[in-house]
């Protein structure tokens, strides 16, 4: 029966960036399918309320305050979640910084700007992987989610750390996909369009009103397809950028907001 | 019918309970693969055939969703003929009582070089690969639009991607549905009408050049990320995500379903 193939029963899941926007709305619903959760982040209020969600689903939520741009740190996230739970079935890696950086004129970007954005989005996924992959070579299985961007695939008007560090994911995502096809570990990517956090972002993309399907991402859009990519149901799927955007990256004349040979 | 009622808070999604979907090329095993998944999640099931002369295999496919605990109304037609998809796009909303899910198995493999494919040759590859899904999303959508909308999955495979040699006309066919899946996307995203592809990598199924015995097989199994062909009940999962209103934001995209192959080329 396929819909027992999507259940996440006794799995257990580290999630970055788990304390707020995406990374919580996957961790509520990977609770929702039976998955035990390892949040982390930088921001330990935040984190606390994730663990609320997660223990108010029924699941067991182990937060662990981590700067995922430093590999001791990272290295220490996975040990503790090796010490609680003794296993490491999903890795999500979803921090992220840098949208509040769009629009800033190349000579406005520092050196230490431009190098924390690449550790935190880009680094932090290698760090990661290299982290959890020994402990699903030795269970045999393992399942590793990336989250970039549709900037990823796309460049934008001063747009540099952010559309590259995502342009990057998607090749770690590849890499390490054909490195591990052979040992069971499945590595996917989530590209998603425009979720916006706040009322600055939501400005910036003008409400989303180009968006071909009519709104902008809400969090709670992303839960079912990471869920689908950290189980059973997707274990032929390895190394796909799997685009959550609306239509945006369809194509074409879209972003005008109208189509050519429609009726005035 | 599964039993949807013990379905986890977080799966309720991907459960199609009251949808009606109709399996155009339920004949091939994508196609019954599909039918199955659907069934399993749920939904009313209306079985096309790609072609007449498919009695025998649908009513396997028919069977096997009887197996999963569900019933399904059987439709002899051919793809390729307009009119036969408007008669199964009606009857599913007649006698099924909706039409929310679509989806096309349509697929006719061809292989041959370019300077030995004829006109003929051209003609038939063409309509069985593109003509027929391109008609079936005119009549179709223009039913699914009319009743508020839904979600079409066409199953093609990595060829729409890339190139193979001595498949250029087949290639080229499943490549014009890649875009043709885009270019619609677009043209019905507000009106609830999504539209996605699911790739599927080389698969295990009757007629495959990669089960021929011969050097081509042997290289290509080496060459597949997971050393082995793609099974055609391994698309379940992809297909329901993208049948179902778990991928709601998600238009205008290609799933493969091929191990990671299309990392490597």
């Amino acid at each position: 029966m396929i819909l027992d193939r999507f259940k996440l029963d006794g799995k257990v899941a580290i999630i970055t960036g788990g304390g707020r926007g995406l990374g919580r709305a996957m961790a509520v619903r990977f609770a929702n399918c039976g998955a035990d959760i390892v949040a982390a982040s930088r921001t330990l209020d935040q984190l606390n309320e994730t663990k609320a969600m997660v223990e108010a689903a029924g699941r067991k939520c182990l937060i662990v305050p981590t700067d995922v741009g430093r590999s001791s740190d990272v290295n220490a996230m996975v040990a503790a979640t090796i010490k609680e739970f003794g296993r490491v079935d999903v890795m999500v890696n979803n921090a992220g910084i840098g949208e509040d950086s769009f629009g800033k004129t190349i000579d406005q970007i520092s050196d230490d700007e431009w190098r924390r954005g690449i550790d935190v989005n880009l680094s932090s996924q290698f760090f990661c992987a290299r982290a959890v992959i020994p402990h699903m070579l030795k269970a045999g299985r393992g399942k590793i989610i990336n989250v970039a961007s549709g900037y990823g695939l796309r460049g934008g008007k001063h747009n540099y750390m952010y559309a590259c560090s995502k342009g990057a994911v998607l090749q770690l995502t590849r890499s390490l996909a054909l490195t591990y096809a052979e040992n069971n570990i499945q590595t996917n990517c989530i590209v998603p369009g425009i979720f916006p956090h706040n009322e600055a972002m939501m400005k910036f993309f003008k409400g989303g009103k180009f968006i071909p399907i009519g709104r902008p991402g809400n969090d709670e859009d992303v839960g079912p397809l990471a869920v689908f990519l950290a189980a059973d149901a997707s274990n032929h799927i390895n190394g796909e950028l799997i685009i959550i955007d609306g239509g945006g990256l369809a194509g074409g004349v879209v972003p005008t907001g109208v189509a050519p040979g429609n009726p005035a | 019918m599964a039993d949807l009622k013990s379905l986890p808070a977080g799966l309720k999604d991907f459960s199609l309970a009251g949808k009606t979907a109709v399996i155009l090329g339920a004949e091939h095993p994508v196609g019954r693969v599909a039918a199955v998944t659907l069934a399993e999640a749920g939904a009313n099931i209306l079985l096309a055939s790609q072609d007449i002369g498919a009695e025998a295999a649908l009513k396997e496919t028919a069977k096997a969703v009887e197996a999963a605990g569900a019933k399904s109304v059987v439709q002899i037609q051919r793809a390729a003929i307009r009119a036969d998809l408007a008669a199964t796009a009606d009857r599913a909303v007649k006698d099924l009582g909706g039409l929310e899910i679509l989806v096309l198995a349509l697929d006719t493999p061809f292989y041959a070089p370019v300077e030995a494919t004829d006109d003929s040759a051209y003609d038939r590859v063409m309509d069985d690969n593109f003509k027929s899904v391109w008609m079936a999303l005119q009549e179709f959508g223009r039913v699914m639009l009319n009743r508020g909308g839904g979600a079409i999955v066409n199953i093609g495979n990595v060829m729409a991607d890339r190139g193979v040699p001595n498949a250029s006309l087949y290639c080229a066919a499943k490549g014009a549905v890649r875009n043709l899946v885009r270019a619609l996307a677009l043209e019905w995203a507000r009106r609830n009408l999504r539209i996605n592809l699911l790739e599927c990598g080389w698969t295990e199924e009757p007629g495959s050049p990669a089960l021929e015995p011969g050097e081509f097989g042997e290289r290509l199994i080496k060459y597949l990320p997971y050393r082995r062909l793609l099974k055609p009940e391994e698309i379940a999962g992809a297909l329901l995500y993208l049948a179902s209103p778990a991928s709601s934001f998600v238009t205008g995209d290609a799933v493969a379903v091929d191990g990671g192959l299309l990392c490597r080329v």
